[in-house]
């Protein structure tokens, strides 16, 4: 297991395990908070090409459509060479914020790290 | 509890107040007996209402001035919000297709707003613009 350096508190304990990069979330994402998010994904993706970026979100109690922006963004530079974005361990309310977007079309909503690393 | 007291907020259009203006109109669903559910989604509306104040009308200019007043009427189980800004005043077009494309979410915020809550009004001002929000228990 290789670990990440990332810049803010708001993604930690980012590491490779094998193919695939695995961070977790720490917080509310807002408009305020989500740039911080953006920079801490694009480091953790910068000059590598894992087949999975799994962000676990245990402790993201609210997120709103700046953090879904970043999601979107994230998957956009993860289909380039064919990566797919997992996030695990979804709260309820983002949970339904994800159901407007239609988000689990395109993202993988599985319950936890290790189901997302066997898939 | 006691049903809420009016609440009226007066906060600039930076980033950073959205978080308790959130909490606060939260907490006062929660004192109008919302259920969680509901809370969140207010709570939700409310934020997605500022950041495009801060956006759109205020073009992410962090120092200019917004109001929210929210009232409950207990005859009515009806919640009231209303948020003025004093920016572009350009009234936003029809809401987006409820069926936006996923890789494309420019526009959930109104989509979030016209799903959640059970009316919206949009009234240009002299300058900027009021929005009206209202949820019945």
């Amino acid at each position: 297991m290789v670990q990440i350096h990332t810049n803010t508190d708001m993604l930690i304990n980012a590491r490779e395990e094998g193919s695939a990069v695995v961070a977790e979330i720490v917080g509310d994402i807002d408009l305020h908070r989500s740039p911080d998010l953006r920079g801490d994904i694009m480091l953790v993706l910068d000059g590598r090409k894992p087949t999975k970026l799994i962000l676990k979100c245990e402790q993201v109690k609210y997120m709103d459509s700046s953090a879904i922006a970043v999601l979107v963004e994230a998957l956009q530079k993860l289909r380039v060479f064919k990566g797919q974005l997992f996030l695990t361990n979804l709260q309820p309310r983002v949970k339904g914020l994800l159901e407007i977007a239609r988000l689990e079309s395109i993202i993988n909503l599985v319950d936890t790290v290790e189901t997302a690393l066997k898939r | 509890m006691e049903l809420p007291s009016p609440l009226h907020l007066s906060f600039t259009s930076h980033p950073q107040e959205i978080a308790p203006v959130r909490h606060a109109i939260e907490a006062f669903a929660t004192q109008a007996r919302f259920g969680d559910v509901a809370v969140g989604e207010i709570g939700l509306c409310v934020n997605e209402a500022i950041a495009n104040i801060i956006r759109h009308a205020y073009r992410g200019q962090s120092d200019r001035p917004i109001e929210l007043d929210a009232g409950f009427d207990p005859e009515l189980s009806r919640l009231t919000i209303r948020i003025r800004d004093y920016g572009t005043g350009i009234q936003p077009g029809p809401l987006p297709h409820e069926k936006l494309d996923p890789m494309k979410p420019g526009g959930l915020g109104l989509i979030c707003l016209g799903r959640l809550m059970d009316s919206i009004r949009f009234t240009p001002q002299n300058p900027g613009m009021l929005l009206e929000l209202e949820k019945s228990l």
